[in-house]
């Protein structure tokens, strides 16, 4: 039951990275970025490299997973989505985003191979070492805590940033009405720039939490992708607040009911279903999701243009 | 040096999955190039046509040769299919009536699983749309993969060889020729479907849905045809591939196969009927291309992955550079604009 537990929280949290990541991405250039997932495995490697070369647990290398993975996502807005940004449709958008996942997925399936053959070491497949600590009498794996505080502390740094800093006040008002916001000296591109990097940041840290709970490898970003959308998509498009909101629901809901399905005899590689029919049933029922609820006030971004 | 008979197989090969993937692109750009439909459930139906090849034709090839069937299906299919093959060899009418009879059950399927699909389209922006097509083109995949009865799971199912009464370089021509067929029936299909009224309201729909309904068109029923016809040829792409495959596995049906046939609509150029045939020839050439340069270039990893990184960059440098793809879209013949204000304005 413990284990359970555990296992939930320390999925909601990465998915609370992710899914916040891809909102940034969705309110700034509108687009449904299939590649996010990969930005999450960059994390992974850079921590994976780091670690097997410099010594020292994986942990440790977080900031420089948090750095590489924003430079990633800072480059594919600036190569690909800014030139593109107000030139083409939402579609052509979400294709050139699933032609960047195929991109970045296949470079780190080359770049495995190699890191194979120079480091000696599995490249695919592979876990990280956790430490355990003792707690209420009980054992719990490190990652529990430190992917807790670390989305505490991510997520406490973004909303101060956004509300209580000149930058902030320049990036929503570029997401709310980025001609306006033009208009009145803000430099769109610099801002937008910027929340491409902390959107790869977010999801290259949510990585590195990866490979302490799952064996991973290049394509597991993609069985990552499909519950962001779905975290995203429930909390309710465009809303920060509500992406971290629906991170929790849909973590703790695919634990819990993946749980159950076992209990009655029926295999949990059923479990992604719940995602995919909470995508589903969202967009078709409710499509503002959960900050449709309190749309307008609070932690919420929207493009109002 | 290289036998005759190994690039006539080469070539063989290539073009049964070439009609393939121009069955396949040509539904896609009836549905997403004309339309303006993403259809990003296309690996869905694709696979209702394949899974309806791996779940009959050896259940019924079986009961049509009274060959009594012991063990799991996930575990015999394999054997069992070559045993109906075996049988095919000297009844060729077995054969034909195991090709028919999986078309006839996965295309009323994918039909109306594609009209069904048409529905979300009334409701959401096109975005979200796509990503509703995936979950379901997701949820397809992962139900196959899971419920072994269907197609064996991840152990997949052997599918029945209904060319087996001929020998073997006629064989695979027979195969060849019956998905040319298919395909040229399919783009056919497509050519006049854009060139006539019916293609004009796709269009009219795709540039200005508010308008088209204006000017009378049921933008729902539009799409619903759309859709039905689109999914159905998917599906007979889909029956074919696993009869050319010889085998189904679930997993060969992900969203990747649908992004490599909206690659295929994107480079050729969407919105012309001419782009199907053109995209899938630059996928396949690219992809031989570098299936040729494996051989020669000895480098320390697999040269697949650099060949699907290649398509993606292929694609982004499509939509940055020539976002029409290589047969732009032809603009209706219509009266050009200067020519009439002169009529009325001597008028």
């Amino acid at each position: 039951m413990l284990d359970l537990l555990v296992g939930a929280l320390v999925y909601s949290n990465l998915l609370a990275l992710m899914a916040v990541g891809l909102s940034l991405a969705l309110i700034t250039c509108r687009v449904s970025n299939f590649a996010h997932g990969d930005f999450a495995m960059v994390g992974v490697y850079v921590a994976y490299t780091l670690s097997v070369v410099a010594g020292l647990t994986p942990y440790a290398w977080i900031p420089a997973a948090f750095a590489f993975g924003g430079l990633v996502s800072l480059l594919a807005y600036l190569l690909v989505f800014e030139p593109l940004r107000e030139r083409t449709d939402l579609v052509t958008l979400m294709v050139v985003s699933m032609a960047l996942d195929m991109v970045l997925r296949y470079s780190l399936h080359v770049y495995a191979d190699l890191m194979q053959q120079w480091l000696r070491v599995y490249t695919r497949l592979f876990m990280f070492d956790d430490f355990l600590v003792e707690a209420a009498g009980s054992r719990l794996p490190g990652v529990l805590p430190a992917s807790t505080a670390v989305v505490a502390a991510l997520l406490a740094s973004l909303y101060v940033l956004l509300y209580k800093t000149r930058v902030g006040v320049a990036m929503r008002a570029a997401i709310e009405n980025p001609g306006l916001a033009e208009a009145l000296g803000v430099s769109v591109r610099r801002v937008f720039a910027l929340s491409w990097f902390l959107s790869g940041a977010l999801a290259a840290t949510a990585g590195v939490f990866l490979p302490f709970r799952i064996m991973v490898s290049p394509d597991t970003g993609w069985s990552m992708l499909l519950p962001t959308f779905a975290a995203v998509t429930v909390g309710g498009i465009g809303s920060l607040g509500g992406s971290v909101l629906g991170a929790y629901l849909i973590g703790f809901s695919e634990t819990v009911l993946a749980y159950q399905l076992a209990q009655v005899g029926i295999s949990t590689a059923y479990r992604p279903l719940l995602t995919f029919a909470a995508i589903i049933v969202t967009l078709l029922v409710y499509p503002r999701g959960l900050s449709g609820l309190w749309s307008g006030k609070g932690w919420s971004l929207r493009r109002r243009s | 040096m290289v036998a005759t008979s190994e690039v006539l197989a080469f070539v063989v090969s290539l073009g049964t999955l070439y009609s393939i993937y121009v069955i396949l692109s040509s539904s896609m750009e009836l549905v997403y190039g004309e339309l303006g439909l993403p259809d990003f459930a296309k690996a869905a139906f694709f696979a209702v046509g394949a899974f309806a090849a791996g779940a009959l034709s050896v259940r019924l090839g079986a009961a049509l040769a009274g060959i009594a069937w012991e063990g799991e299906f996930k575990l015999r299919s394999y054997y069992y299919a070559t045993l109906v093959s075996a049988k095919v060899a000297e009844n060729p009418l077995m054969g034909l009536v195991i090709f028919v009879v999986p078309l006839l059950v996965a295309v009323p399927c994918a039909v109306l699983l594609g009209v069904l699909a048409s529905y979300p389209a009334l409701r959401l922006r096109e975005d979200y749309l796509a990503i509703t097509l995936i979950a379901f083109s997701e949820i397809v995949r992962v139900v196959a993969r899971n419920y072994e009865p269907l197609v064996g799971g991840t152990f997949g199912a052997g599918v029945v060889d209904v060319f087996a009464w001929l020998r073997s370089p006629w064989r695979e021509l027979a195969m060849m020729l019956t998905s040319a067929l298919f395909a040229f029936g399919a783009w056919l299909l497509l050519y006049r479907l854009s060139r006539s009224p019916f293609g004009r309201v796709l269009r009219a729909v795709r540039d200005d849905e508010v308008a088209a309904a204006a000017y009378g068109v049921d933008v729902a029923r539009v799409r619903a045809w759309a859709m039905a016809l689109g999914s159905g040829m998917a599906a007979v792409a889909g029956v074919l591939y696993a009869f050319y495959i010889g085998s189904v596995n679930p997993d060969d049906f992900t969203v990747s196969r649908t992004f490599l046939v909206v690659l295929m609509v994107t480079v050729g150029g969407r919105g012309n009927p001419k782009s199907p045939p053109l995209g899938a020839a630059v996928y396949l050439a690219l992809d031989r291309a570098l299936l040729f340069a494996k051989r020669f270039l000895p480098v320390p990893f697999d040269v697949n992955y650099v060949a699907y990184a290649a398509l993606g960059v292929l694609l982004i440098l499509f939509v940055m550079k020539k976002p029409e793809g290589l047969a732009p879209e032809r603009p209706l013949l219509t009266v050009d604009a200067e020519a009439t204000e002169g009529v009325t304005s001597r008028t």
